[in-house]
């Protein structure tokens, strides 16, 4: 107990000297106004998003249920659209969420692409970053701790006050910990205050009533930015501790910043997108088309793969043509080309998908040295702004698609007659109510379980810095000595 | 006297560290610049070929029917990617260099999306403006950030000011080798791009290079303002690390936000579901209300009466117009918002160096938002005229073996935008010469009272 006395004594001598400081108490009161913003305009932004989202996917929900009776395949050319909702997390960590598609036009035969991200819409100034409570806590927070650390215990060696300290019977143990202390209190009185305005916006949002997975998540999304803000109270002061002046220990603090923040995750994914390059639209969609072609080309008529289908369907029902088919031929046709385009598409998909992973892989693992990385891909992945995410809303529209596509074509197959209307027939259709068997689209985001799996690299790096920088201070406090 | 204290700045470890480093990067730069310039060039060629084919075999199976061909193909328009593109990059990543269309309607596949990987987006790409705008502010502040203040931190300035009649000028000395090492860097990476990445000598170049200089003495401006203040170095480095912050990070995205929720852009979604109902219904409505409209937007039709089917191609195509058509009001409503932000970010950039620096070098590679504005615009005639080539051949069911469908070439758009250089220059050239003269009456006014002290 009495050794813990020492270490708040030191903590608050640390807090009085930062606060004596006009420079620093300009910087944090501009911090707290960068975060107000911050979480202000995630508020705007969020609402807007959702609310157009919302406004459009019910808009046009109700478009596609007042179809009069028509042929089923027209309808599934009607399409339906999958629009991108955020999670209430998103307001606090935007993520990927700028370079998405918002929208996905989904419909019969073929896979559009997810249009109308904010980033096709900017200027590129959207490439410098956003402003989000994510973005402050990420990378103005470190280094708000680094311009207050980096003379914690270098300036103590330069006065010389430091062996006055040591020599009075503190521990370098206790003045780590004490200075670390320090260093937290200030920081805590930014970072408190954003969590209860952050958890409040949060509970607004979703009305107070809030899912036990959003609970764990926001729950998580504030741990690990408080264990994140610990680290680099924990680093300021060791490279202050072993720093010869307290400019050295400014400018290694800085470079650490730069090196973490800016420098790394760009070079990292750069030098992934660099190694594995992925294919370019136009190439992928020719591909696909060739390789669904090498499988049969149902508007072909002299087609091999479906004159098989035709030539055993003719004989198991013991018919000369299709016409006298007990069901909708076309239909029959169209529900194989369907399966069949999907499953050329998804395995197209996949491969893709496989080289942005291979791109991504290069920053998954730098993340296990660089904490930065780490938080970002932890708290993309909590807020469903990360690459896993977007991959899993795209895949949840084209099940969608593939589903609706058919279900229109088993709807042809039973209901519209086999005889081909003449020229100057009126085309066969069915009742408008089989509209509504087509349940609406609806996004589920990633549970908190599949999030961690998927980041499971970010969790370990965090556990082993924690583990790291106990050791650490422990070594240190061992084997330093008063110059 | 300059040559010593070039040697003397040269054989620093860290000098020699930096310099090193930024070279890398900057190569590593041309590299992923080169890389990008191939896949573009390959996606062209791709393009091409695959026209070939696509149209000659669908030519094949719809030999009977020029309504259903016109169904199926489609015809590519290239955004013509200039070599120095590849310096930077910009939206080109974003927004697809190649459009491929059906005569069917546009509003539809217009704004089709490249594929792309997010993380790539995110990250963003590590082009050679990246390095200049970002990594070399950061080599200027380590260079300069202790200049005068360490020389009076470790009490070599006494030598100084007694030594030399003209501190001011000493100085000016330090800056001035320090400035024309970064710039022979750049002038060398330049020059390698120019070799490596076939980019002509012109005028794109140069006033890409000059902006590049503007924009080093932009920072060396700014650590000189500083460095007039003659505080401690630590005073200095952090404060000029927070300008960087700011002028990097915090002011771009401020306004990114802010240009963001002020033009927010409901018109995009509101566009895509009004498209595809005016399309739609038109199936179910009167077809003489549909061909009615049809006529009106092309006089020259009229003479193509409906055919007395149930469908025919002429009313299929009537329907698709009436798609675009119809939705031409929320088409254009979406590209005035396009436009009004570009504008809005244009302005602001004026005032703050790097937001400016970072539009323009897209401006001279054709990689910013005007360009895609324009390529969209094109794309909207190039559709247009292949429109109204192939109209009256559905309506008449030309023969398709009498078409020579081998003369649709991909086509190109070159942008003909012309870089204005004084708009270019002159906010950069202004900011220079303000915090030169701040920091040299700053220097004026204390070089004074220190001579006394010391």
């Amino acid at each position: 107990m009495k050794s813990l006395h020492t270490e708040v004594l030191i903590a608050g001598h640390l807090k009085n000297s930062v606060f004596k400081n006009t420079a620093v108490f300009i910087i944090t009161l501009f911090i707290g106004i960068v975060l107000l913003y911050a979480a202000f305009s995630g508020w705007e932004n969020y609402t807007n998003q959702n609310e157009t989202s919302e406004k459009y996917q019910h808009e046009s929900r109700e478009d596609w249920l007042k179809n009069p009776d028509k042929n089923p395949h027209r309808m599934a050319h009607y399409g339906n659209f999958a629009f991108r909702k955020s999670t209430p997390l998103s307001i606090f960590e935007f993520g990927m969420e700028p370079f998405f598609g918002n929208a996905i036009f989904l419909e019969a035969h073929k896979q559009n692409t997810a249009n109308f991200s904010e980033a096709g819409f900017s200027n590129s100034l959207l490439r410098f970053g956003e402003i989000s409570i994510a973005m402050v806590l990420q990378i103005l927070l470190p280094l708000l701790i680094f311009f207050l650390g980096f003379n914690a215990v270098a300036a103590e060696s330069e006065n010389g006050t430091l062996k006055l300290l040591l020599s009075q019977g503190i521990s370098w143990k206790q003045l780590l910990r004490g200075k670390i202390l320090g260093i937290v209190s200030v920081i805590m009185l930014l970072f408190v205050p954003t969590i209860i305005v952050l958890v409040f916006i949060w509970l607004l949002l979703q009305n107070f009533s809030i899912s036990a997975d959003e609970t764990i998540k926001m729950f998580l999304f504030i741990l690990f930015h408080f264990i994140y803000l610990i680290f680099f109270c924990v680093i300021a002061v060791l490279v202050s501790t072993t720093s010869k002046t307290s400019k050295k220990a400014l400018i290694s603090l800085i470079g650490i910043w730069l090196v973490f923040t800016i420098i790394l995750p760009r070079t990292t994914q750069a030098i992934g997108a660099y190694m594995y390059e992925a294919p370019s639209k136009i190439q992928f969609q020719s591909d696909i088309e060739k390789d669904i072609l090498k499988q049969g080309d149902s508007h072909n008529p002299n087609d091999l793969h479906y004159k098989a289908i035709k030539d055993s369907l003719l004989s198991v029902h013991k018919v000369d043509s299709v016409q006298k088919l007990p069901f909708n031929y076309s239909g029959f046709i169209m529900s194989e080309g369907e399966k069949i385009s999907s499953k050329i598409y998804n395995q197209h998909l996949e491969t893709l998908l496989h080289v942005y992973e291979k791109q991504n892989s290069f920053s998954k693992m730098i993340s296990l040295i660089n904490p930065y990385i780490a938080i970002k891909n932890l708290s993309m992945g909590l807020s469903n702004t990360d690459y896993d995410s977007y991959i899993d809303f795209q895949k949840q529209a084209e099940a969608y698609r593939y589903t609706m596509a058919q279900k229109m074509n088993a709807l042809q197959v039973k209901y519209i007659s086999n005889k081909k209307p003449g020229p100057n027939d009126k085309p066969s259709t069915i009742n408008k109510e089989h509209w509504a068997d087509v349940a609406e689209f609806h996004y589920e985001p990633k549970g908190i379980w599949d999030v961690l799996k998927s980041e499971i690299i970010s969790v370990i790096s965090i556990t082993l810095w924690i583990i790291m920088l106990f050791i650490v201070i422990r070594i240190a406090a061992k084997n330093l000595k008063a110059i | 006297m300059l040559a010593l204290l070039f040697k003397n700045f040269i054989r620093s470890k860290g000098t020699k560290i930096g310099l090193l480093f930024l070279l890398i990067i900057c190569f590593i730069s041309l590299l992923i610049g080169l890389q990008f310039q191939q896949k573009q060039q390959n996606n062209i060629k791709e393009a091409a070929i695959y026209q070939k084919e696509h149209i000659a075999r669908n030519a094949a199976f719809h030999k009977d029917e020029i309504g259903l061909l016109l169904y199926y193909i489609k015809f590519s328009l290239v955004n013509k990617t200039l070599p120095i593109n590849s310096l930077a990059i910009g939206q080109r990543d974003v927004n697809p260099s190649i459009q491929s269309v059906t005569i069917r309607g546009l509003e539809a596949q217009k704004y089709d999306a490249e594929l792309n990987n997010p993380n790539n987006l995110l990250s963003g790409n590590m082009d050679f403006s990246f390095v200049l705008i970002y990594l070399f502010p950061l080599l200027i502040i380590a260079f300069s950030y202790n200049l005068v203040s360490e020389e009076k931190e470790s009490g070599t300035w006494k030598i100084v000011a007694t030594q030399s009649q003209n501190t001011f000028l000493y100085i000016l000395k330090l800056f001035y080798i320090r400035i024309l090492s970064l710039i022979a860097l750049l002038t060398i990476v330049l020059f390698a791009a120019a070799l490596l990445l076939n980019i002509p000598l012109n005028s794109l170049l140069f006033t890409f290079y000059g902006l590049g200089i503007l924009y080093i003495l932009f920072w060396f401006a700014i650590s000189f303002f500083i460095v007039s203040l003659q505080k401690n170095s630590n005073f200095n480095a952090v404060i000029l690390l927070t300008i960087w912050l700011f002028l990097i990070i915090i002011l771009p995205a401020t306004i990114n936000t802010y240009i963001v929720n002020k033009y927010p852009i409901p018109e995009a979604l509101e566009l895509t579901v009004k498209q595809r109902n005016a399309y739609h219904e038109k199936w179910d409505m009167d077809k003489k209300i549909t061909m009615d409209t049809f006529y009106q937007h092309y006089p020259q039709f009229a003479h193509y009466p409906l055919p007395n089917t149930e469908f025919s191609w002429l009313w299929y195509y009537a329907m698709q117009q009436a798609g675009d058509d119809d939705s031409a009001q929320q088409s254009h409503e979406l590209e005035n918002k396009l436009k009004q932000r570009n504008q809005a970010s244009q302005l602001i950039a004026q005032f703050i160096p790097t937001l400016h620096t970072q539009i323009k070098l897209n401006e001279i590679a054709q990689s910013d938002l005007e360009n895609q504005l324009l390529f969209l615009q094109e794309t909207k005639l190039f559709h247009e005229k292949m429109r109204l080539y192939f109209y009256p051949k559905i309506f008449d069911n030309a023969d398709v073996s009498k078409e020579n469908w081998s003369k649709f070439k991909v086509q190109t758009f070159n942008d003909p935008s012309k870089i204005n250089f004084v708009k270019a220059f002159l906010p950069l050239l202004i900011l220079n010469l303000l915090l030169i003269g701040f920091g040299w009456r700053n220097f004026n006014s204390r070089n004074n009272l220190n001579s006394k002290f010391f």
